[in-house]
C-alpha cells in the first residue's frame, strides 16, 4: 500500500526578482552608503565616501545606519534610502 | 485631588496585551484600583486570567458595548478615569514610559525598567469589534498577517521506496526522521484540537507559515508524542516573538542555538527530565521537543546549516537543546514565576545560548566561595574583555544550591552577588599588550569601573537582570554551568517565556 506523507516544508515559493540594471556611471547620481552598525563598517564607508567625493564631485552621497546588525533594516531606514540610484552596504566586521 | 482608577481593554490572544499584563499586575498589587475588560469569550478569558496570573478583576464585553462606548481602536488601551468615570488619559499599545507616567499619576512607584526584557514600546492589535469578518476565505500567498494558512500538500511515495530514506533525501535533514504519515500527523492534530490551518507564527528568516498542521508534521518527524502539541503551540509563538529575534539567532556567524527551558506541572505530566544529565540524551520529551523546534526552524524558517545559517562553528544544541528546571531542588522562585507567571502554570522559555561551560567547585564550603568561582566563568562570556552587551544563563546544580541557600542567600542576593563580583581587571586592557581594536577593548569608554576584591575592574554585565538563574541537574556532583548569550537586549535576542 502506498504511503502518504504530509509535506513538512515551507511550501511558499519565493518570487525571483531580477537584479537592478548596472548604472552606466555614478557621476551626478545619488549613492547611499548603508552601515549595518557592525564594528569597522564606518572605517570602510568613510573611506568610500571620501573617494566618491574626490573623484565624482557631482555625486550625491547619503549615509544611513541600521540601529542593529542583528535585525532587518527598519522601514524608516529603507524609506530614507529608497530614492538612491545605488546602495553600497558595509556588511561585516 | 480626585482619586483615579485604571481600566484596560484587552484581548486574550494579543501579544501586546500579554506583554502589558504583568505590569498591570504590579500596579494592582497595592491600593491602586485596576480592572480590565476582555473582548473575548468566557473560556478564553478565564484561561488568560489563569495563565497570566491576573491579579485584578476582568469583566467581559460580549457585544462590544463598552468597547464601542470607549471608542477603542487598539488593544491594549489603558484608560485613566476620575471619580466621575470621565476619561482623563487614554493610551493605546505598550509603552514603558507611559506605564511609569500612569504609575506616577496613581501615586505608585515605577513599574517598568529598561532592562527587564520587554521592549520599550510595542504597538497593539486591532480592537475585536473592528476586525474584518472573512470566514472560510483562503489567505492569499503573501499576506503576512493572515490568521489562516494553506493546507499542507501531501506526497505519495512509490511502492517499494523506503520512507526513511525518502525523508532523508527530500527533507534533507542530517539525522533520519520519523516519516510524517497522514495517520501520524492526524493523531497530532487530534491532540492539538485546533484548526489545522491556523497560523501560529511565521518563522524567520524565510517567514514560512507555521500552521498547526505544519507544526504537527515536524513534531512527528522529531518523534514527539501527540500530547506534546500543547507545548509546541506556545513554543512556536515564543520562537516567532520579535524579542527573541529568531531572524538574527538563526542567521548569525556566532555559536548560539535556542535553548528551551520547561517549567511547571507539565514537567511531570509529559515526563520532562530535570535531574542528572539534564542537557543530554536522557528523556524522550526533552530530546524530541528540542528536536521538533530545530526541524521547525529548519523546514519552515529556512535557516539551513549549509545555507542561511552561517554559524562559523555551530552548536551541538542544534540537534536538540531542551532542559527542564529542577523546581523540587530549587528553594527560590523558579524561572517562570520570576517572569510573572503563577507557580502552578506550566511554561516554556527560550534563551539564545552558547553550549554549556562547566563550572566545577567541590572545595568551597560557603555560598561566597561557590559564587566567586561562578563569577570567573561568567567573566569569559562572549570573550573575556567584552562587557555590557551580553547576558548569561547560570544553571546551578542542586549541591551548589544547598550550600548557597544554607548561607541565607535569596535568588536576588545570588544575582546581585554575581553582578557585583564579575569584573575584568583593568590591567587586561593595558595598551602594551593589546590591539586597541580587540573585542571588548575598543568600547571600554562605555564601561563602568568597579572594585572587585580591591582590584580595579570593569563591570562585566549591564544589570543584575542580565544574569538568568535556573536550578537543574542531579543531586550528586558539584558541577554548575554558565551559558553565554548572543548579542543581548533589544538590539539582539531577549529571553521570552510563554505559558503552556
Amino acid at each position: 500500500m502506498p504511503i502518504t506523507l504530509v509535506n513538512p516544508m515551507n511550501e511558499f515559493t519565493p518570487q525571483a526578482v531580477a537584479a537592478a540594471p548596472r548604472l552606466a556611471g555614478i557621476d551626478g547620481r545619488t549613492i547611499a552608503l548603508l552601515d549595518i552598525s557592525k564594528p569597522g563598517g564606518s572605517i570602510f564607508l568613510d573611506r568610500l565616501e571620501r573617494l566618491l567625493k574626490q573623484r565624482y564631485a557631482a555625486t550625491n552621497v547619503i549615509r544611513e545606519m541600521k540601529p542593529t546588525f542583528a535585525k532587518p533594516a527598519p522601514p524608516d531606514v529603507i524609506e530614507r534610502i529608497r530614492h538612491a540610484d545605488a546602495v553600497i552596504e558595509g556588511l561585516a566586521d | 485631588m480626585s482619586r483615579l482608577r485604571l481600566l484596560a481593554i484587552l484581548q486574550t490572544d494579543c501579544p501586546t496585551c500579554r506583554l502589558i499584563t504583568p505590569y498591570l499586575n504590579k500596579l494592582a498589587d497595592s491600593e491602586t484600583d485596576v480592572s480590565a475588560i476582555s473582548q473575548d469569550g468566557e473560556e478564553a478569558t478565564s484561561e488568560f486570567v489563569r495563565q497570566m496570573d491576573v491579579r485584578f478583576p476582568v469583566e467581559r464585553d460580549p457585544d462590544f458595548e463598552l468597547s464601542k462606548r470607549f471608542g477603542v481602536t487598539t488593544v491594549p488601551t489603558l484608560y485613566l478615569l476620575d471619580d466621575r468615570d470621565q476619561v482623563v488619559k487614554h493610551e493605546p499599545g505598550f509603552d514603558k514610559n507611559v506605564l511609569n507616567q500612569i504609575a506616577a499619576l496613581l501615586d505608585h512607584p515605577p513599574v517598568a525598567t529598561p532592562y527587564d526584557g520587554a521592549p520599550a514600546f510595542k504597538p497593539g492589535c486591532t480592537s475585536r469589534h473592528l476586525e474584518a469578518r472573512t470566514d472560510a476565505v483562503a489567505a492569499p500567498a503573501l499576506n503576512l498577517h493572515a490568521p489562516r494558512g494553506a493546507p499542507a500538500s501531501t506526497i505519495e511515495i512509490a511502492d517499494g521506496e523506503d520512507p526513511y530514506e525518502y525523508c532523508f533525501r527530500e527533507f534533507n535533514d542530517a539525522l533520519p526522521v520519523v516519516p510524517p504519515t497522514r495517520e501520524r500527523v492526524d493523531g497530532m492534530l487530534a491532540a492539538a484540537g485546533r484548526d489545522p490551518r491556523e497560523v501560529i507564527g511565521r518563522i524567520p528568516p524565510c517567514y514560512g507559515e507555521a500552521t498547526v498542521e505544519k507544526i504537527a508534521a515536524n513534531a512527528v518527524m522529531a518523534g514527539c508524542v501527540p500530547e506534546m502539541m500543547r507545548v509546541l503551540i506556545p513554543l512556536v509563538r515564543a520562537a516567532s516573538d520579535e524579542r527573541f529575534n529568531a531572524h538574527g539567532v538563526q542567521a548569525t556567524t556566532h555559536f548560539v542555538a535556542p535553548l528551551l527551558i520547561v517549567n511547571g506541572p507539565v514537567r511531570h505530566e509529559l515526563k520532562f527530565h530535570f535531574r542528572q544529565n539534564v542537557f543530554s540524551n536522557v528523556a524522550r520529551s526533552n530530546s524530541t521537543l528540542g528536536r521538533a523546534l530545530q526541524l521547525i526552524l529548519l523546514n519552515l524558517g529556512g535557516a539551513r546549516p549549509d545555507g542561511i545559517d552561517m554559524s562559523a562553528l555551530g552548536n551541538p544544541g542544534k540537534f536538540s537543546f531542551c532542559i527542564a528546571e529542577n523546581e523540587e531542588e530549587n528553594p527560590w522562585e523558579p524561572l517562570h514565576v520570576e517572569h510573572g507567571l503563577a507557580r502552578e502554570q506550566s511554561a516554556v522559555s527560550l534563551f539564545a545560548a552558547e553550549a554549556p561551560h562547566g563550572v566545577s567547585e567541590h572545595g568551597a564550603r560557603t555560598a561566597r566561595g561557590v559564587l566567586k568561582t561562578i563569577c570567573y566563568a561568567l567573566a569569559t562570556v562572549w570573550t573575556y574583555r567584552a562587557c555590557l552587551n551580553y547576558e548569561a544563563l547560570v544553571v546551578l546544580c542542586p549541591e551548589h544550591v544547598h550550600t548557597i541557600h544554607r548561607d541565607g542567600f535569596t535568588k536576588p542576593n545570588v544575582r546581585d552577588f554575581l553582578f557585583e563580583n564579575t569584573g575584568i581587571p583593568l590591567r587586561c586592557y593595558d595598551a602594551n599588550c593589546n590591539d586597541e581594536r580587540s573585542d571588548g577593548v575598543a568600547y571600554r569608554s562605555a564601561y563602568t569601573e568597579i572594585q572587585v576584591d580591591g582590584e580595579p575592574c570593569y563591570r562585566k554585565f549591564r544589570a543584575p537582570e542580565s544574569i538568568k538563574i535556573v536550578v537543574a541537574g542531579g543531586t550528586a556532583g558539584k558541577f554548575s554551568a554558565v551559558l553565554g548569550s548572543w548579542s543581548a537586549g533589544p538590539r539582539g535576542s531577549q529571553m521570552v517565556t510563554y505559558p503552556i
